[in-house]
């Protein structure tokens, strides 16, 4: 008998994603999608001795109940929403046997806002443009396109790599990222790629002010709310193809992670943003930063820290690293 | 203008937008789709993605394969070794959509909108008035009497602008405002100077003028054209609308409900910048269709 998960409550938004999402479709307008904060996701693979493109379920906010109908290694990592096995604490960052029949249960979110479950094996759901990644927005991916619902249930893979099953494995302290209930992050930002649109005393005030997170953000969007940006002449000594507001470009690609500018607000986009459209973006929030994001919270506050290119690719390395065997005790 | 030397703009850690230039204009955007050909076909290790659009290319790539300065030097090398704009020529397949022009599907729609969000001239009829067309027939000619030059992709998955090539076909509309709530899969489109083909059921702000029962985009991939894409349609395609009856409609709904409708492309379609400039040329504008 294959095993498999049956989903007894989905959770608010749990979704299939895999490492590192869907490439090769963004000029077509298909994000990468994938888990949000990726170190954990990985870690998690690393746990239950999965390799790295092994899919799993990304919870968020309010996490989900699932039954496995065989015996299996699972881990928790992320953030902590109260796991149970059958009534008892369910330790996170660490993989556990789980025998069949047994019902893992979430709450919310309590600390942080998305945990991850990887199973050895791996979520078996198609394959979509190569990737097991759910984009819910266009119903790409995943498990029939969208995110769980009650009473589906999930196939899981042989696919697993060298030690796959050993339960009891942690993920040492130092190396997870540093979650906490702390309502205030500092996010790194990288200056560019439209930052000659705004003024040098708008770009001083970004980088000084507190942004507060609004509750209108999801995996498209992060929405921010915070002082009036300022901009340079340019924003407004422009062609007519470049559109009315000082904000308006003439249309062009995001970057995921690109702080997209709409009028006066401020958007980070991510995993599931738009490709493309007629918005500057005069910040890149880097790769290495958006586990902050995935685990805060509506109402939390940022404050970004100006990084360069290099120093951005090097912290990107920097988890890269943890993310893999050594990190396990 | 397109600018003397590009400017190559960091976006975070692994993403570089490239600037040609800072208009909407046809040979810039050429200049970027045979560009983005050339870094294609360059196979540059390290380099993950392209999104091309009007005046720019947003590059993806893997910082610990390629530093920016390399990637940027190597992109630069080929935008470079281009040569002459007249002398660039780019594969662009032109894929043929049939259309019913002031349908009764997009007609329900602006129905829908004028009962529930407030009243509104006909679609067709204010393209009609605002290009001093005769009427819905010559609409329907003048649409469909031109290629369409796919400048990019974006807003939605599968969502291409699309831009006429024959300058006498131009056509310009205002958008919706406020935009409805919802437009039907396989609408017509035209808002500003840009058509377009709506790919699923999403709120819009185009005007509406026909609908097409074949998909542009397809995430259940059941049709053979969807067989390893999910979109039609890439930047620097061509489209051919062409005008049908109520009666091929049906039969082409049929067949793409029924799976086996197979897409009407003519993949060994070149476009050359030179024989265009040189057609441009010949064009009397106070022609109409």
């Amino acid at each position: 008998m294959a095993l498999s998960v049956e989903v007894i409550k989905a959770g608010l938004e749990t979704s299939v994603q895999d490492f590192p999402g869907r490439y090769g479709f963004w000029e077509q307008g298909f994000p990468p999608s994938g888990p949000f904060d990726m170190w954990s996701f990985r870690l998690a693979n690393v746990l239950v001795g999965n390799g790295p493109e092994a899919a799993g379920l990304e919870c968020q906010f309010m996490g989900p109940t699932l039954r496995f109908s065989e015996d299996c290694v699972v881990a928790f990592t992320g953030a902590e929403m109260n796991p149970t096995l059958d009534g008892e604490a369910f330790p996170m960052w660490e993989s556990v046997a789980v025998t069949a029949g047994q019902v893992l249960a979430c709450g919310f979110a309590r600390v942080g806002a998305r945990a991850y479950l990887a199973i050895s094996g791996g979520i078996d759901v198609p394959t979509v443009l190569g990737a097991r990644a759910t984009f819910h927005m266009a119903g790409v991916g995943g498990m029939e396109g969208h995110a769980l619902k009650d009473g589906q249930s999930l196939n899981v893979g042989a696919g697993a790599g060298a030690g796959a099953g050993v339960p009891g494995r942690r993920v040492k302290q130092d190396c997870r990222p540093a979650i906490s209930d702390n309502k205030e992050w500092q996010i790194e930002v990288v200056q560019g790629p439209n930052d000659d649109w705004i003024a040098d005393d708008g770009i001083e005030r970004f980088l000084t002010s507190e942004w507060k997170l609004q509750a209108r953000s999801n995996r498209t969007g992060y929405r921010l709310e915070g002082p009036d940006w300022i901009f340079a002449d340019k924003a407004s000594a422009k062609g007519p193809e470049h559109g009315e507001h000082p904000s308006n470009i003439l249309d062009h690609g995001y970057p995921v992670g690109s702080i997209n500018l709409c009028g006066q607000t401020p958007i980070i986009l991510v995993n599931d943003a738009p490709s493309a459209g007629g918005f500057i973006n005069p910040f890149t929030v880097p790769s290495a930063a958006f586990w902050k994001l995935a685990q805060s919270k509506p109402n939390d506050i940022y404050r970004f820290r100006r990084v360069s290119v290099d120093e951005a690719q090097e912290l990107r390395r920097s988890i890269d690293r943890l993310c893999a065997v050594e990190s396990i005790a | 203008m397109i600018y003397d030397e590009p400017k190559f703009l960091p976006g975070g850690d692994r993403f570089i937008e490239m600037e040609l230039g800072n208009e909407l204009n046809f040979d810039l955007n050429f200049l970027v789709h045979s560009l983005s050909a050339k870094i294609r076909e360059a196979e540059i290790t390290g380099l993950i993605e392209l999104l091309p659009n009007m005046a720019s290319i947003v590059i993806s790539y893997d910082p610990d394969l390629i530093s920016f300065s390399d990637l940027k030097r190597e992109v630069l090398g080929h935008y470079h070794n281009m040569g002459s704009l007249e002398g660039m020529e780019l594969l662009s397949p032109i894929y043929y959509i049939p259309v019913l022009y002031c349908d009764p599907v997009t007609r329900g729609c602006w129905e829908d909108y004028c009962a529930k969000i407030g009243e509104k001239e006909y679609d067709c009829d204010v393209l009609v008035r605002l290009n001093n067309l005769d009427g819905y027939e010559q609409l329907a000619r003048i649409h469909s009497g031109t290629e369409y030059w796919v400048a990019a992709l974006g807003f939605y998955p599968g969502l291409a602008s699309l831009i006429a090539l024959d300058p006498r076909c131009r056509l310009t509309a205002p958008k919706y405002n406020p935009p409805r709530t919802w437009t039907a899969k396989g609408t017509i489109g035209y808002g500003g100077s840009v058509t377009c083909v709506y790919p699923a059921n999403t709120p819009g702000g185009y005007q509406m003028i026909g609908h097409t029962p074949v998909p542009v985009c397809d995430m259940d991939q059941r049709l053979p054209a969807f067989s390893q894409d999910l979109a039609l349609l890439r930047p620097g395609d061509r489209v051919r609308f062409f005008p049908i009856g109520q009666e091929e409609y049906d039969y082409v709904e049929r067949r793409v409900t029924a799976g086996d409708y197979v897409h009407n492309v003519a993949h060994y379609a070149k476009f050359s910048i030179r024989a265009y400039h040189e057609w441009l040329e010949t064009l009397d504008m106070k022609e109409r269709f």
